[in-house]
């Protein structure tokens, strides 16, 4: 079968859930002031500065389009259909996102591959700088939504959702938390007091969280004192990492920050002592070998442990355009699901995110690694002819893993 | 003045000479000193003079005289209100509607400083954007609950750059008509202004030190110095001189001379403060001009562009621009 046909199946399946589902979809508050934009799947174009007035016309239009992927802007504009520069931009929501991409997990090496555009070579894992055969610098990447990954960008967005509540102030009821669909969450903060904050000011929210410029001295950290557990903010985050960071690390993680060998059999030697010393003041003054050097090169590692990993752009850009929800992403076929943030530990978006829950469909798969959607788990396959649920055969098509295999795929 | 009911027309009349004098005398100290000064015999003139020199400023036009006004001003602010209490503060800030509390916190063991007020971080990251300091990250702050913890002098600073948007802003009024002899002053003002921008172009250069524009003397000296090894005396007050024209802190400039045998803190300090204009002396030294550096020996030999400038300062002004227009190729590369 031919990738035409792939892709009206695909366009087939996108159209049969917006006609099911589109009562589902809310719209943004403050729709009438927000930008839409779709990705057409027929045209592979972007539709952008698209406004509506009434959720029904967005609806209406999502029926209409059928987009692969549609988005809503975090900005508020006087003219959303205006081009950028006539929209008299009127203040935007602090967002955040969260993607495994800029995590880096054991298991991509597993499951990621690259292919550069120019020769075809592929490979796994993250692709190199320059394409080994020739030259080139540019890949098409495939990332798969994993659960090792998933549940990577679930404990960094908890981290995420820590500091803005406890250090910034910030209440849940202000935020709302997505699954994007494919490999990782959303964060949107509604806050009136940000709203009007310039991307100057959001680059300074966005370095706090990931721990950019931080500087232990003025967090108290000097020859003889440094901070302590229950402390407030950073100082208490440096304090709690540097606990966590030293009860995990071995020796050989210690020589490669930098640690001299004789510090090193200090730590050790002191260990229990070192945990011990929590309860008063910390350990920051009280090993003989280990000095302010050593314990900048510690704190360091602390501050990568307790920083969360968000996407730096994406918070500072106050015109992005994000994926609205309960709307279909593109690439996976899953939907961009809601999740309550009092109960994100027990979300599963494997399961949450599955927007065609009945069918099946028979396809041919080119590659796939073992994958979970629903309940079930797929593969590895590779060359074969499957028959599937409809929500994984769908995953592999989008993902472009796979093919239609027949026409009449079976429907119940 | 609206208050007052002050007509503009009336500023003409000899009755407010000493309020247009002083409104002039605030306008030309800005332009010399960068600094407007805390003079206060009179509460009234102080009062009333500070409108008039807003919009005497206004009427000259020129965008660099109207920051280095706004600017002079705010320095003016926040050396008065660094001898204020921590209730007039409070108050002056809640004029500008800034979410901040008294700091219920006590000194915790681990921290080098007590604190006198928590200010919500939204209203901090407002007043910080032109901060170039590490401590003004909000990253290297204490945060709690939505809450900067600041020091009284801390306060102080950022309602000093509170202060300055407001006047630049002020200064932005359009269509003033001014009595004939007030426009006379302005264009005096502006002459003055004018005779001044070279010395001034120097003051405003980027607070960021690009060490990649250092010129090759003054690289030289650098190095030697990180490295612990000693310079001549020419070549120390040239590096000085040279760190403290392009914005490093006196602070970072001992910090810097720390790694030598013979340090003393004291005396580094000293004199380092003394270059910078602070101590007895009211003059910031500036550093050398070539020519004489190759007297003594400073020079190392010059580069290209070096053959287009006759000063250490110029070098480092050209070559931030050119790092600058030469920046984003470098990067996509």
């Amino acid at each position: 079968m031919t990738k035409i046909e792939t892709k009206a199946f695909i366009q087939a399946k996108f159209g049969e859930y917006y006609e099911k589902n589109s009562t589902n979809i809310q719209p943004p508050s403050s729709m009438e002031k927000r930008e839409f934009g779709f990705l057409l799947l027929k045209e592979r174009i972007m539709l952008r500065h698209k406004s509506f007035k009434t959720p029904q016309e967005l609806r209406d239009s999502l029926k209409r389009l059928i987009p692969s992927n549609a988005y809503y802007s975090s900005a508020y504009y006087e003219r959303p259909e205006e081009e950028m520069e006539e929209k008299g931009w009127l203040g935007a929501d602090l967002i955040f996102d969260i993607d495994a991409d800029h995590i880096p997990t054991p298991c991509a090496k597993a499951h990621d591959t690259w292919t550069c555009t120019n020769c075809k070579t592929t490979g796994r894992g993250t692709p190199p700088e320059k394409c080994p055969t020739c030259n080139e610098q540019k890949f098409e990447e495939k990332a798969w939504p994993c659960e090792v990954c998933l549940e990577s960008a679930k404990e960094e967005t908890i981290k995420l959702i820590d500091m803005l509540t406890k250090d910034l102030g910030l209440s849940t009821k202000e935020m709302s938390l997505g699954f994007s669909g494919h490999r990782g969450y959303h964060l949107h903060v509604e806050s009136k007091e940000i709203l009007t904050l310039d991307s100057i000011g959001r680059k300074e929210i966005v370095d706090y969280i990931v721990g950019i410029g931080l500087e232990p001295q003025l967090h108290g950290l000097c020859r003889i004192v440094g901070p302590n557990l229950d402390d407030f903010g950073w100082r208490g985050r440096i304090a709690r990492g540097t606990y966590e960071y030293l009860l995990s690390a071995t020796p050989k993680q210690l020589e490669k920050i930098g640690l001299r060998k004789g510090t090193i059999q200090s730590l050790s030697k002191h260990k229990e002592r070192i945990l011990e010393s929590w309860k008063y003041k910390g350990p920051w003054a009280m090993i003989r070998g280990v000095g302010l050097e050593s314990w900048s090169k510690i704190v360091e590692q602390a501050v990568k442990k307790q920083a969360a990993k968000i996407d730096t752009v994406v918070t500072t850009d106050v015109h992005r355009l994000i994926r609205l929800t309960n709307t279909l992403h593109g690439k996976t076929g899953l939907k961009k699901t809601e999740v309550p943030i009092t109960a994100i530990e027990e979300f599963d978006p494997l399961k949450s995110a599955v927007a065609f829950p009945h069918d099946t469909a028979t396809i041919f798969v080119s590659e796939a690694p073992k994958f979970r959607i629903g309940n079930e788990f797929h593969g590895p396959y590779r060359n074969e002819k499957v028959e599937l649920p409809m929500a994984a055969a769908l995953f592999l098509l989008c993902k472009g893993a796979a093919k239609i295999a027949e026409e009449g795929s079976s429907v119940r | 003045v609206k208050a007052l009911d002050l007509k503009i027309d009336e500023l003409a009349s000899p009755e407010y000479a000493p309020v247009v004098n002083r409104a002039e005398k605030r306008i030309e100290e800005a332009i010399i000193y960068a600094l407007v000064s805390e003079r206060l015999q009179k509460d009234e003139i102080e009062i009333l003079s500070f409108p008039i020199a807003v919009m005497m400023t206004a009427a000259a036009k020129d965008p660099f005289l109207k920051r280095r006004y706004a600017l002079a001003e705010a320095k003016r602010a926040y050396n008065l209100l660094k001898l204020e209490n921590k209730e007039k503060i409070m108050e002056i800030a809640k004029v500008f509607n800034w979410k901040i509390k008294p700091s219920e916190r006590q000194k915790a063991p681990t921290e080098t400083a007590t604190y006198d007020f928590a200010l919500g971080f939204v209203d901090f990251l407002r007043n910080t954007a032109n901060f170039r300091e590490k401590k003004w990250k909000l990253v290297n702050r204490l945060v709690h609950k939505g809450h900067v913890y600041l020091t009284k002098d801390e306060a102080a600073r950022l309602i000093a750059e509170e202060i300055r948007v407001h006047i630049e802003k002020k200064l932005d009024v359009k269509g003033l008509a001014l009595p004939e002899n007030i426009v006379k002053r302005v264009s005096v003002l502006k002459q003055l202004f004018s005779r001044q921008r070279g010395k001034i172009r120097l003051e405003e250069m980027p607070k960021e030190v690009v060490i990649a524009a250092f010129p090759p003397c003054i690289k030289e000296l650098y190095n030697a110095i990180l490295s612990g090894r000693h310079s001549s005396h020419v070549g120390r007050f040239a590096l000085t001189s040279f760190l403290l024209n392009i914005g490093m802190t006196v602070d970072n400039v001992v910090d810097l001379f720390r790694t030598l045998s013979d340090f003393n803190e004291r005396m580094t300090r000293y004199q380092v403060e003394h270059i910078a204009g602070g101590k007895g002396s009211r003059t910031k030294y500036i550093p050398p001009k070539c020519e004489t550096l190759r007297t003594h020996g400073v020079c190392p030999g010059m580069d290209e562009i070096c053959r287009k400038i006759r000063h250490p300062l110029s070098y480092y002004r050209r070559k931030l621009r050119i790092l600058k227009t030469k920046a984003p190729v470098a990067s996509g590369a």
